[in-house]
Protein backbone atom coordinates (compact mmCIF):
# COMPACT_ATOMS: atom_id res chain seq x y z
CA UNK A 1 0.00 0.00 0.00
CA UNK A 2 2.53 2.59 1.15
CA UNK A 3 4.88 1.08 -1.40
CA UNK A 4 2.39 1.59 -4.22
CA UNK A 5 2.08 5.31 -3.42
CA UNK A 6 5.81 5.57 -4.06
CA UNK A 7 5.55 3.46 -7.17
CA UNK A 8 2.73 5.57 -8.56
CA UNK A 9 4.57 8.82 -7.86
CA UNK A 10 5.17 9.49 -11.53
CA UNK A 11 1.52 8.94 -12.41
CA UNK A 12 0.44 11.63 -9.97
CA UNK A 13 -1.14 14.69 -11.50
CA UNK A 14 -0.42 17.76 -9.46
CA UNK A 15 -2.16 21.05 -9.98
CA UNK A 16 -0.28 24.05 -8.62
CA UNK A 17 -2.40 27.10 -7.90
CA UNK A 18 0.20 29.68 -6.99
CA UNK A 19 1.27 33.02 -8.47
CA UNK A 20 3.94 32.50 -11.14
CA UNK A 21 6.65 34.21 -9.05
CA UNK A 22 10.02 32.76 -7.93
CA UNK A 23 8.37 30.59 -5.28
CA UNK A 24 5.82 29.27 -7.75
CA UNK A 25 8.57 28.55 -10.23
CA UNK A 26 10.65 26.71 -7.59
CA UNK A 27 7.64 24.64 -6.67
CA UNK A 28 6.81 23.67 -10.25
CA UNK A 29 10.47 23.01 -11.08
CA UNK A 30 10.92 20.63 -8.18
CA UNK A 31 7.69 18.77 -8.90
CA UNK A 32 8.94 18.27 -12.46
CA UNK A 33 12.32 17.16 -11.13
CA UNK A 34 10.57 14.53 -9.02
CA UNK A 35 8.75 13.49 -12.17
CA UNK A 36 5.12 14.33 -11.34
CA UNK A 37 2.76 15.61 -14.03
CA UNK A 38 2.41 19.26 -13.19
CA UNK A 39 -0.15 21.75 -14.32
CA UNK A 40 0.06 25.31 -13.03
CA UNK A 41 -2.93 27.63 -12.82
CA UNK A 42 -3.18 31.31 -11.96
CA UNK A 43 -5.24 33.38 -11.25
CA UNK A 44 -7.22 31.14 -8.92
CA UNK A 45 -9.78 29.26 -11.04
CA UNK A 46 -13.33 28.61 -9.89
CA UNK A 47 -12.59 24.93 -9.49
CA UNK A 48 -9.57 22.66 -9.29
CA UNK A 49 -8.85 20.52 -12.31
CA UNK A 50 -11.00 17.39 -12.16
CA UNK A 51 -8.01 15.36 -13.34
CA UNK A 52 -5.76 16.40 -10.46
CA UNK A 53 -4.75 13.96 -7.72
CA UNK A 54 -2.99 16.62 -5.66
CA UNK A 55 -3.82 20.31 -5.43
CA UNK A 56 -1.03 22.55 -4.15
CA UNK A 57 -2.85 25.69 -3.16
CA UNK A 58 -1.19 28.96 -2.19
CA UNK A 59 -3.01 30.19 0.90
CA UNK A 60 -2.79 33.87 0.21
CA UNK A 61 -4.95 35.78 2.64
CA UNK A 62 -5.57 38.58 0.13
CA UNK A 63 -7.04 36.06 -2.27
CA UNK A 64 -9.28 34.51 0.38
CA UNK A 65 -12.52 35.13 -1.50
CA UNK A 66 -11.26 33.36 -4.60
CA UNK A 67 -9.84 30.53 -2.48
CA UNK A 68 -13.15 30.06 -0.68
CA UNK A 69 -15.00 30.06 -3.99
CA UNK A 70 -12.72 27.34 -5.30
CA UNK A 71 -13.01 25.29 -2.12
CA UNK A 72 -16.82 25.44 -2.08
CA UNK A 73 -17.00 23.07 -4.99
CA UNK A 74 -14.10 20.95 -3.79
CA UNK A 75 -15.82 17.76 -2.65
CA UNK A 76 -14.47 14.82 -0.72
CA UNK A 77 -13.50 12.95 -3.84
CA UNK A 78 -11.62 15.88 -5.34
CA UNK A 79 -7.82 16.20 -5.22
CA UNK A 80 -5.90 16.07 -1.94
CA UNK A 81 -5.07 19.62 -0.90
CA UNK A 82 -1.57 20.63 0.16
CA UNK A 83 -1.59 24.16 1.54
CA UNK A 84 1.35 26.35 0.57
CA UNK A 85 1.68 28.92 3.33
CA UNK A 86 3.82 31.94 4.11
CA UNK A 87 2.28 32.95 7.45
CA UNK A 88 1.26 31.05 10.53
CA UNK A 89 -1.20 33.59 11.91
CA UNK A 90 -4.76 32.59 12.87
CA UNK A 91 -6.30 34.15 9.74
CA UNK A 92 -4.04 32.04 7.52
CA UNK A 93 -4.56 28.97 9.70
CA UNK A 94 -8.32 29.43 9.42
CA UNK A 95 -8.01 29.27 5.63
CA UNK A 96 -5.75 26.22 5.88
CA UNK A 97 -8.41 24.47 7.97
CA UNK A 98 -11.16 25.48 5.56
CA UNK A 99 -9.14 24.06 2.71
CA UNK A 100 -9.18 20.66 4.46
CA UNK A 101 -5.50 20.39 3.60
CA UNK A 102 -3.91 17.01 4.33
CA UNK A 103 -0.43 18.50 4.41
CA UNK A 104 1.27 21.85 4.46
CA UNK A 105 4.44 23.15 2.89
CA UNK A 106 6.05 26.41 3.94
CA UNK A 107 7.54 29.23 1.96
CA UNK A 108 10.28 29.78 1.00
CA UNK A 109 9.95 26.54 -0.95
CA UNK A 110 12.80 24.12 -0.27
CA UNK A 111 13.21 21.05 -2.45
CA UNK A 112 14.05 18.87 0.53
CA UNK A 113 10.84 17.66 2.16
CA UNK A 114 8.45 18.28 -0.70
CA UNK A 115 8.50 14.64 -1.81
CA UNK A 116 7.65 13.50 1.72
CA UNK A 117 4.81 16.02 1.95
CA UNK A 118 3.30 14.81 -1.31
CA UNK A 119 3.61 11.15 -0.36
CA UNK A 120 1.98 11.73 3.03
CA UNK A 121 -0.88 13.78 1.58
CA UNK A 122 -1.54 11.16 -1.09
CA UNK A 123 -1.41 8.32 1.44
CA UNK A 124 -3.81 10.12 3.79
CA UNK A 125 -6.16 10.86 0.92
CA UNK A 126 -6.20 7.22 -0.18
CA UNK A 127 -6.76 6.08 3.39
CA UNK A 128 -9.62 8.51 3.82
CA UNK A 129 -11.19 7.35 0.58
CA UNK A 130 -10.92 3.75 1.73
CA UNK A 131 -12.42 4.61 5.10
CA UNK A 132 -15.21 6.56 3.46
CA UNK A 133 -16.04 3.65 1.16
CA UNK A 134 -15.94 1.26 4.08
CA UNK A 135 -18.35 3.44 6.02
CA UNK A 136 -20.70 3.65 3.04
CA UNK A 137 -20.62 -0.11 2.74
CA UNK A 138 -21.28 -0.60 6.45
CA UNK A 139 -24.12 1.92 6.40
CA UNK A 140 -25.69 0.12 3.46
CA UNK A 141 -25.28 -3.17 5.24
CA UNK A 142 -26.82 -1.79 8.41
CA UNK A 143 -29.78 -0.43 6.47
CA UNK A 144 -30.14 -3.88 4.88
CA UNK A 145 -30.17 -5.53 8.30
CA UNK A 146 -32.92 -3.17 9.41
CA UNK A 147 -34.97 -4.09 6.36
CA UNK A 148 -34.51 -7.80 6.98
CA UNK A 149 -35.60 -7.33 10.59
CA UNK A 150 -38.71 -5.49 9.48
CA UNK A 151 -39.52 -8.10 6.82
CA UNK A 152 -39.15 -10.86 9.39
CA UNK A 153 -41.50 -9.04 11.75
CA UNK A 154 -44.07 -8.81 8.93
CA UNK A 155 -43.80 -12.52 8.20
CA UNK A 156 -44.05 -13.43 11.87
CA UNK A 157 -47.15 -11.32 12.25
CA UNK A 158 -48.94 -12.10 9.00
CA UNK A 159 -47.90 -15.72 8.42
CA UNK A 160 -47.57 -16.86 12.01
CA UNK A 161 -43.96 -17.94 11.52
CA UNK A 162 -41.33 -18.01 14.21
CA UNK A 163 -38.15 -15.97 13.71
CA UNK A 164 -36.05 -18.84 12.39
CA UNK A 165 -38.68 -19.78 9.81
CA UNK A 166 -39.01 -16.16 8.72
CA UNK A 167 -35.27 -15.94 8.23
CA UNK A 168 -35.12 -19.22 6.31
CA UNK A 169 -37.99 -18.13 4.09
CA UNK A 170 -36.30 -14.90 3.12
CA UNK A 171 -32.98 -16.66 2.53
CA UNK A 172 -34.54 -19.37 0.34
CA UNK A 173 -36.45 -16.79 -1.70
CA UNK A 174 -33.24 -14.84 -2.21
CA UNK A 175 -31.43 -17.97 -3.39
CA UNK A 176 -34.25 -19.04 -5.66
CA UNK A 177 -34.46 -15.61 -7.30
CA UNK A 178 -30.67 -15.18 -7.30
CA UNK A 179 -30.86 -11.94 -5.43
CA UNK A 180 -29.91 -10.62 -1.99
CA UNK A 181 -31.87 -11.09 1.22
CA UNK A 182 -32.18 -7.30 1.37
CA UNK A 183 -33.97 -7.24 -1.97
CA UNK A 184 -36.42 -9.88 -0.83
CA UNK A 185 -36.91 -7.99 2.42
CA UNK A 186 -37.64 -4.80 0.45
CA UNK A 187 -40.18 -6.67 -1.66
CA UNK A 188 -41.94 -8.00 1.45
CA UNK A 189 -42.02 -4.56 3.02
CA UNK A 190 -43.40 -2.97 -0.16
CA UNK A 191 -46.01 -5.69 -0.60
CA UNK A 192 -47.04 -5.32 3.00
CA UNK A 193 -47.36 -1.57 2.63
CA UNK A 194 -49.52 -2.01 -0.49
CA UNK A 195 -51.74 -4.54 1.20
CA UNK A 196 -52.20 -2.57 4.38
CA UNK A 197 -52.91 0.55 2.33
CA UNK A 198 -55.61 -1.34 0.39
CA UNK A 199 -57.25 -2.71 3.50
CA UNK A 200 -57.27 0.60 5.28
CA UNK A 201 -59.10 2.13 2.32
CA UNK A 202 -61.62 -0.64 2.16
CA UNK B 1 48.32 45.00 -5.42
CA UNK B 2 47.95 41.52 -3.92
CA UNK B 3 48.14 38.69 -6.37
CA UNK B 4 44.68 37.26 -7.02
CA UNK B 5 43.96 33.54 -7.05
CA UNK B 6 40.75 31.51 -7.27
CA UNK B 7 40.65 29.66 -3.97
CA UNK B 8 38.72 26.38 -3.92
CA UNK B 9 38.15 23.96 -1.04
CA UNK B 10 38.95 20.25 -1.39
CA UNK B 11 36.98 18.27 1.19
CA UNK B 12 38.16 14.68 0.71
CA UNK B 13 39.31 12.24 3.40
CA UNK B 14 42.86 11.01 3.11
CA UNK B 15 42.57 8.72 6.12
CA UNK B 16 39.89 6.50 7.64
CA UNK B 17 37.42 4.00 6.12
CA UNK B 18 37.00 5.69 2.73
CA UNK B 19 40.37 7.46 2.64
CA UNK B 20 41.75 5.37 -0.24
CA UNK B 21 39.03 6.15 -2.77
CA UNK B 22 38.63 9.76 -1.62
CA UNK B 23 42.38 10.24 -2.06
CA UNK B 24 41.97 9.34 -5.75
CA UNK B 25 39.34 12.08 -6.06
CA UNK B 26 41.55 14.54 -4.18
CA UNK B 27 44.55 13.81 -6.38
CA UNK B 28 42.48 14.04 -9.57
CA UNK B 29 41.19 17.43 -8.40
CA UNK B 30 44.77 18.56 -7.79
CA UNK B 31 45.85 17.23 -11.19
CA UNK B 32 43.10 19.21 -12.90
CA UNK B 33 44.10 22.35 -10.97
CA UNK B 34 47.73 21.91 -12.05
CA UNK B 35 46.67 21.48 -15.66
CA UNK B 36 44.47 24.56 -15.51
CA UNK B 37 47.24 26.62 -13.90
CA UNK B 38 49.97 25.50 -16.30
CA UNK B 39 47.67 26.59 -19.13
CA UNK B 40 47.55 30.09 -17.65
CA UNK B 41 44.94 29.69 -14.93
CA UNK B 42 41.56 31.38 -15.15
CA UNK B 43 41.58 34.91 -16.59
CA UNK B 44 45.24 35.24 -15.61
CA UNK B 45 44.85 34.01 -12.04
CA UNK B 46 45.71 30.53 -10.81
CA UNK B 47 43.38 28.18 -8.94
CA UNK B 48 44.55 27.63 -5.38
CA UNK B 49 43.49 24.49 -3.51
CA UNK B 50 42.75 24.65 0.21
CA UNK B 51 42.88 21.01 1.25
CA UNK B 52 41.23 19.65 4.38
CA UNK B 53 41.02 16.05 5.63
CA UNK B 54 37.76 15.06 7.37
CA UNK B 55 39.23 11.60 8.14
CA UNK B 56 36.12 9.69 6.97
CA UNK B 57 34.16 10.98 9.98
CA UNK B 58 30.77 12.34 8.78
CA UNK B 59 30.52 15.07 11.45
CA UNK B 60 33.87 16.52 10.35
CA UNK B 61 32.56 17.27 6.86
CA UNK B 62 29.98 19.79 8.04
CA UNK B 63 32.42 21.43 10.42
CA UNK B 64 35.20 21.68 7.85
CA UNK B 65 32.82 22.88 5.12
CA UNK B 66 31.76 25.66 7.46
CA UNK B 67 35.40 26.59 8.10
CA UNK B 68 36.13 26.68 4.36
CA UNK B 69 33.12 28.88 3.67
CA UNK B 70 33.24 31.13 6.74
CA UNK B 71 36.87 31.40 7.77
CA UNK B 72 38.61 30.80 4.47
CA UNK B 73 35.98 32.79 2.56
CA UNK B 74 35.82 30.11 -0.10
CA UNK B 75 32.68 29.71 -2.21
CA UNK B 76 33.38 26.50 -4.10
CA UNK B 77 33.90 23.15 -2.39
CA UNK B 78 34.79 19.92 -4.16
CA UNK B 79 34.31 16.83 -2.08
CA UNK B 80 32.38 14.21 -0.07
CA UNK B 81 32.03 10.51 -0.71
CA UNK B 82 29.57 8.71 1.57
CA UNK B 83 25.99 10.02 1.46
CA UNK B 84 26.14 10.60 5.20
CA UNK B 85 28.98 13.08 4.64
CA UNK B 86 27.18 14.87 1.81
CA UNK B 87 23.99 15.15 3.90
CA UNK B 88 25.94 17.02 6.57
CA UNK B 89 27.77 19.26 4.11
CA UNK B 90 24.84 20.41 1.98
CA UNK B 91 22.90 22.29 4.71
CA UNK B 92 26.08 24.23 5.53
CA UNK B 93 26.73 25.01 1.87
CA UNK B 94 23.10 26.11 1.40
CA UNK B 95 23.09 28.32 4.49
CA UNK B 96 26.41 29.98 3.66
CA UNK B 97 25.62 30.32 -0.05
CA UNK B 98 28.42 28.15 -1.34
CA UNK B 99 28.45 25.50 -4.03
CA UNK B 100 29.39 21.84 -3.59
CA UNK B 101 30.70 19.65 -6.41
CA UNK B 102 30.11 16.00 -5.54
CA UNK B 103 31.97 13.48 -7.74
CA UNK B 104 30.55 10.27 -6.27
CA UNK B 105 27.89 7.79 -7.30
CA UNK B 106 25.03 7.77 -4.80
CA UNK B 107 21.48 6.45 -4.33
CA UNK B 108 19.55 9.45 -5.72
CA UNK B 109 16.51 11.26 -4.24
CA UNK B 110 18.21 14.51 -3.69
CA UNK B 111 18.45 17.91 -5.27
CA UNK B 112 20.05 20.93 -3.76
CA UNK B 113 20.31 24.11 -5.79
CA UNK B 114 23.76 24.44 -4.15
CA UNK B 115 25.15 21.10 -5.33
CA UNK B 116 26.32 19.73 -8.66
CA UNK B 117 26.34 15.93 -8.75
CA UNK B 118 28.84 14.45 -11.21
CA UNK B 119 28.79 10.80 -10.10
CA UNK B 120 26.26 8.21 -11.28
CA UNK B 121 22.75 7.90 -9.87
CA UNK B 122 20.95 4.52 -9.99
CA UNK B 123 19.56 4.82 -13.51
CA UNK B 124 23.15 5.26 -14.69
CA UNK B 125 24.71 2.21 -13.04
CA UNK B 126 22.23 -0.12 -11.26
CA UNK B 127 20.04 -0.91 -14.28
CA UNK B 128 23.03 -1.70 -16.47
CA UNK B 129 24.69 -3.83 -13.79
CA UNK B 130 21.46 -5.75 -13.18
CA UNK B 131 20.96 -6.35 -16.91
CA UNK B 132 24.46 -7.70 -17.25
CA UNK B 133 24.33 -9.92 -14.17
CA UNK B 134 20.90 -11.36 -14.95
CA UNK B 135 22.01 -12.13 -18.48
CA UNK B 136 25.40 -13.61 -17.74
CA UNK B 137 25.43 -14.96 -14.19
CA UNK B 138 21.91 -15.84 -13.11
CA UNK B 139 19.08 -14.43 -11.04
CA UNK B 140 19.60 -15.62 -7.47
CA UNK B 141 21.18 -12.71 -5.59
CA UNK B 142 22.48 -12.27 -2.07
CA UNK B 143 23.15 -8.74 -0.78
CA UNK B 144 25.95 -7.77 1.59
CA UNK B 145 26.38 -4.10 2.51
CA UNK B 146 27.76 -1.55 4.94
CA UNK B 147 25.24 -0.31 7.43
CA UNK B 148 24.19 3.16 6.20
CA UNK B 149 21.80 4.86 3.80
CA UNK B 150 23.48 4.19 0.44
CA UNK B 151 23.54 0.38 0.77
CA UNK B 152 19.90 0.20 1.94
CA UNK B 153 18.53 2.27 -0.90
CA UNK B 154 20.81 0.66 -3.49
CA UNK B 155 19.72 -2.80 -2.35
CA UNK B 156 16.08 -1.75 -2.62
CA UNK B 157 16.65 -0.73 -6.23
CA UNK B 158 18.70 -3.82 -7.08
CA UNK B 159 16.12 -6.14 -5.44
CA UNK B 160 13.43 -4.53 -7.57
CA UNK B 161 15.44 -5.15 -10.72
CA UNK B 162 16.22 -8.74 -9.75
CA UNK B 163 12.52 -9.45 -9.17
CA UNK B 164 11.67 -7.80 -12.51
CA UNK B 165 14.17 -10.17 -14.09
CA UNK B 166 12.31 -13.15 -12.61
CA UNK B 167 14.94 -13.64 -9.94
CA UNK B 168 15.08 -13.77 -6.19
CA UNK B 169 16.96 -12.07 -3.37
CA UNK B 170 18.04 -14.83 -1.01
CA UNK B 171 19.22 -12.65 1.86
CA UNK B 172 20.28 -9.12 2.73
CA UNK B 173 23.04 -8.74 5.30
CA UNK B 174 24.61 -5.58 6.74
CA UNK B 175 27.99 -5.16 8.41
CA UNK B 176 29.37 -2.16 10.33
CA UNK B 177 31.00 0.61 8.31
CA UNK B 178 34.43 -0.19 9.74
CA UNK B 179 33.80 -3.94 9.53
CA UNK B 180 36.48 -6.32 10.69
CA UNK B 181 37.12 -9.79 9.38
CA UNK B 182 34.76 -11.52 11.83
CA UNK B 183 31.86 -9.24 10.87
CA UNK B 184 31.63 -11.12 7.55
CA UNK B 185 31.30 -14.57 9.08
CA UNK B 186 27.50 -14.63 9.01
CA UNK B 187 27.39 -13.37 5.41
CA UNK B 188 29.86 -16.04 4.29
CA UNK B 189 27.88 -18.74 6.09
CA UNK B 190 24.68 -17.64 4.33
CA UNK B 191 26.45 -17.56 0.96
CA UNK B 192 27.74 -21.08 1.59
CA UNK B 193 24.27 -22.28 2.54
CA UNK B 194 22.22 -20.49 -0.13
CA UNK B 195 24.68 -20.64 -3.07
CA UNK B 196 23.62 -17.44 -4.87
CA UNK B 197 24.48 -16.81 -8.54
CA UNK B 198 25.64 -13.30 -7.64
CA UNK B 199 26.76 -11.64 -4.42
CA UNK B 200 25.84 -7.96 -4.65
CA UNK B 201 28.14 -5.93 -2.42
CA UNK B 202 27.45 -2.43 -1.19
CA UNK B 203 30.28 -2.69 1.30
CA UNK B 204 32.29 0.53 1.02
CA UNK B 205 35.79 1.67 1.89
CA UNK B 206 38.53 -0.36 3.55
CA UNK B 207 36.14 -3.18 4.51
CA UNK B 208 35.71 -3.98 0.81
CA UNK B 209 39.11 -5.64 0.38
CA UNK B 210 38.59 -7.49 3.65
CA UNK B 211 35.28 -8.91 2.43
CA UNK B 212 36.65 -9.97 -0.98
CA UNK B 213 39.69 -11.58 0.71
CA UNK B 214 37.55 -13.61 3.08
CA UNK B 215 35.18 -14.54 0.26
CA UNK B 216 38.07 -15.85 -1.79
CA UNK B 217 39.63 -17.68 1.15
CA UNK B 218 36.30 -19.38 1.86
CA UNK B 219 35.19 -20.32 -1.65
CA UNK B 220 38.34 -20.33 -3.80
CA UNK B 221 38.25 -19.49 -7.49
CA UNK B 222 35.14 -21.57 -8.33
CA UNK B 223 32.76 -18.98 -6.93
CA UNK B 224 29.95 -16.66 -7.92
CA UNK B 225 31.12 -13.14 -8.76
CA UNK B 226 30.75 -10.28 -6.32
CA UNK B 227 29.10 -7.40 -8.13
CA UNK B 228 29.34 -3.81 -6.95
CA UNK B 229 28.95 -0.14 -7.82
CA UNK B 230 31.60 1.02 -5.35
CA UNK B 231 34.42 -1.49 -5.71
CA UNK B 232 36.72 0.64 -7.86
CA UNK B 233 40.38 0.57 -8.81
CA UNK B 234 41.09 2.09 -5.37
CA UNK B 235 39.53 -0.81 -3.45
CA UNK B 236 40.95 -3.48 -5.79
CA UNK B 237 44.46 -2.04 -5.24
CA UNK B 238 44.39 -3.46 -1.72
CA UNK B 239 43.54 -7.01 -2.86
CA UNK B 240 45.69 -9.94 -4.02
CA UNK B 241 45.15 -10.61 -7.76
CA UNK B 242 43.45 -13.98 -7.24
CA UNK B 243 41.09 -12.35 -4.72
CA UNK B 244 39.95 -9.66 -7.14
CA UNK B 245 39.74 -11.69 -10.32
CA UNK B 246 36.32 -12.28 -11.85
CA UNK B 247 34.38 -9.71 -9.83
CA UNK B 248 32.18 -7.18 -11.57
CA UNK B 249 31.62 -3.42 -11.18
CA UNK B 250 29.47 -0.91 -13.06
CA UNK B 251 30.68 2.68 -13.39
CA UNK B 252 30.96 5.42 -16.03
CA UNK B 253 34.74 5.20 -16.06
CA UNK B 254 37.45 2.57 -15.71
CA UNK B 255 41.19 3.04 -15.81
CA UNK B 256 41.40 0.70 -18.81
CA UNK B 257 38.95 2.65 -20.98
CA UNK B 258 41.00 2.91 -24.13
CA UNK B 259 39.81 6.19 -25.65
CA UNK B 260 42.44 8.88 -26.30
CA UNK B 261 40.89 11.18 -23.68
CA UNK B 262 40.88 8.41 -21.07
CA UNK B 263 44.47 7.39 -21.86
CA UNK B 264 45.64 10.96 -21.59
CA UNK B 265 43.96 11.43 -18.21
CA UNK B 266 45.17 8.10 -16.78
CA UNK B 267 48.68 8.74 -18.15
CA UNK B 268 48.91 12.19 -16.54
CA UNK B 269 47.53 10.85 -13.27
CA UNK B 270 50.07 8.01 -13.06
CA UNK B 271 52.89 10.28 -14.12
CA UNK B 272 52.00 12.63 -11.31
CA UNK B 273 51.08 10.16 -8.55
CA UNK B 274 52.99 6.99 -9.46
CA UNK B 275 52.49 4.13 -11.92
CA UNK B 276 50.60 2.04 -9.38
CA UNK B 277 48.27 4.83 -8.25
CA UNK B 278 44.69 3.60 -8.89
CA UNK B 279 42.40 5.85 -10.94
CA UNK B 280 38.75 5.43 -9.95
CA UNK B 281 35.49 6.66 -11.48
CA UNK B 282 35.33 9.14 -8.59
CA UNK B 283 38.75 10.45 -9.63
CA UNK B 284 37.54 10.91 -13.18
CA UNK B 285 34.44 12.80 -12.05
CA UNK B 286 36.55 14.93 -9.69
CA UNK B 287 38.86 15.69 -12.63
CA UNK B 288 36.23 16.69 -15.14
CA UNK B 289 34.16 18.71 -12.68
CA UNK B 290 37.21 20.87 -11.87
CA UNK B 291 37.80 21.54 -15.55
CA UNK B 292 34.11 22.26 -16.02
CA UNK B 293 34.23 24.81 -13.21
CA UNK B 294 37.39 26.47 -14.58
CA UNK B 295 35.69 26.93 -17.92
CA UNK B 296 32.59 28.38 -16.28
CA UNK B 297 34.79 30.73 -14.21
CA UNK B 298 36.43 31.98 -17.40
CA UNK B 299 33.01 32.85 -18.79
CA UNK B 300 31.51 34.46 -15.72
CA UNK B 301 34.64 36.07 -14.28
CA UNK B 302 33.29 35.44 -10.77
CA UNK B 303 32.93 32.53 -8.37
CA UNK B 304 29.53 33.76 -7.24
CA UNK B 305 27.54 30.50 -6.99
CA UNK B 306 24.39 31.86 -8.65
CA UNK B 307 26.32 33.15 -11.66
CA UNK B 308 28.33 29.94 -11.93
CA UNK B 309 25.24 27.76 -11.66
CA UNK B 310 23.61 29.59 -14.52
CA UNK B 311 26.73 28.96 -16.61
CA UNK B 312 26.99 25.29 -15.59
CA UNK B 313 23.43 24.35 -16.50
CA UNK B 314 23.39 22.46 -19.78
CA UNK B 315 27.21 22.84 -19.91
CA UNK B 316 28.85 20.06 -21.92
CA UNK B 317 32.41 18.88 -21.47
CA UNK B 318 34.65 16.31 -23.13
CA UNK B 319 35.50 14.26 -20.06
CA UNK B 320 37.79 11.19 -20.10
CA UNK B 321 34.64 8.98 -20.07
CA UNK B 322 33.13 10.81 -23.06
CA UNK B 323 31.14 14.01 -23.47
CA UNK B 324 29.22 14.76 -20.29
CA UNK B 325 26.56 17.38 -19.62
CA UNK B 326 25.01 18.94 -16.53
CA UNK B 327 21.24 18.56 -16.57
CA UNK B 328 19.60 21.97 -16.20
CA UNK B 329 16.67 20.63 -14.25
CA UNK B 330 18.32 18.44 -11.59
CA UNK B 331 22.03 19.47 -11.42
CA UNK B 332 23.17 15.88 -12.04
CA UNK B 333 25.39 14.80 -14.94
CA UNK B 334 24.63 12.87 -18.12
CA UNK B 335 27.10 9.95 -17.98
CA UNK B 336 28.23 6.85 -19.89
CA UNK B 337 27.39 3.59 -18.02
CA UNK B 338 29.80 0.67 -18.40
CA UNK B 339 30.26 -2.74 -16.82
CA UNK B 340 33.72 -4.22 -16.20
CA UNK B 341 35.21 -7.41 -14.80
CA UNK B 342 38.53 -7.67 -12.98
CA UNK B 343 41.14 -9.75 -14.81
CA UNK B 344 44.06 -11.80 -13.44
CA UNK B 345 46.24 -8.68 -13.29
CA UNK B 346 43.68 -6.76 -11.22
CA UNK B 347 42.69 -4.62 -14.21
CA UNK B 348 39.03 -3.85 -14.90
CA UNK B 349 38.27 -5.12 -18.39
CA UNK B 350 35.11 -3.62 -19.83
CA UNK B 351 32.66 -6.41 -20.64
CA UNK B 352 29.69 -4.29 -21.62
CA UNK B 353 29.92 -0.83 -23.08
CA UNK B 354 26.42 0.13 -24.23
CA UNK B 355 27.77 3.28 -25.90
CA UNK B 356 24.85 5.37 -24.69
CA UNK B 357 24.98 8.59 -22.72
CA UNK B 358 22.29 8.40 -20.04
CA UNK B 359 20.29 11.32 -18.69
CA UNK B 360 20.34 11.43 -14.87
CA UNK B 361 17.03 10.61 -13.18
CA UNK B 362 17.69 10.98 -9.44
CA UNK B 363 14.02 10.72 -8.42
CA UNK B 364 13.20 7.47 -10.16
CA UNK B 365 11.43 5.21 -7.64
CA UNK B 366 10.91 2.32 -10.01
CA UNK B 367 13.85 1.59 -12.27
CA UNK B 368 12.84 -0.53 -15.21
CA UNK B 369 14.92 -3.18 -16.92
CA UNK B 370 12.71 -2.73 -19.96
CA UNK B 371 14.14 0.72 -20.50
CA UNK B 372 17.24 -1.06 -21.69
CA UNK B 373 15.65 -3.73 -23.82
CA UNK B 374 16.37 -1.70 -26.96
CA UNK B 375 20.00 -2.49 -26.49
CA UNK B 376 20.55 -6.24 -26.66
CA UNK B 377 23.45 -7.45 -24.62
CA UNK B 378 25.42 -9.20 -27.33
CA UNK B 379 27.89 -10.59 -27.95
CA UNK B 380 28.44 -11.95 -24.51
CA UNK B 381 31.74 -12.61 -22.87
CA UNK B 382 32.40 -16.14 -21.62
Amino acid sequence: MSDSVLRDLRELRVQVIHPPDDEGKNLVDHLKRIGCNVDAAWPIPDAASEHADILMLAIDFHARDAIRRLLRGHGENAAAVIAVVDYENPSTLQLVLESRALAVTEKPIRPFGLLTTIILARTLWLERRRTRRQIEKLEAKLAGQHKIQRAKAILIQSQGMNEDDAHTTIRKQAMAKRTSMEDIASAIITANELLTTKFSRA
Amino acid sequence: MTKHSWRVGLLFSQTGATGAVERTALQASLLAIEEINSAGGVLGSPLEAVVTDPQSVPANYGVQAERLLNTERIKLIFGCYMSSTRKLTIPVVEALRGLLFYPTLYEGFEYSPNCIYTGACPNQNSIQLARYLLHVHGNRFLMVGSNYVYPYETNRIMSDLVVQGGGKVLDEIYVPLNAESRDFTRALRQIDKLKPDVVFSTVVGAATALFYERYHDTFGSERAPIASLTTSEAEVADMRPEVAEGHVTAAPFFETLGTPAARKFVGSYKERFGPDAPVSACAEAAYFQMHLVARALRRTGTDDPDMLLRELREAEFDAPQGRVKIDAQNNHAYLWPRVARVDARKKFQIVWNPGVRVKPDPYCVVQSLDDWSADPLTPLPA
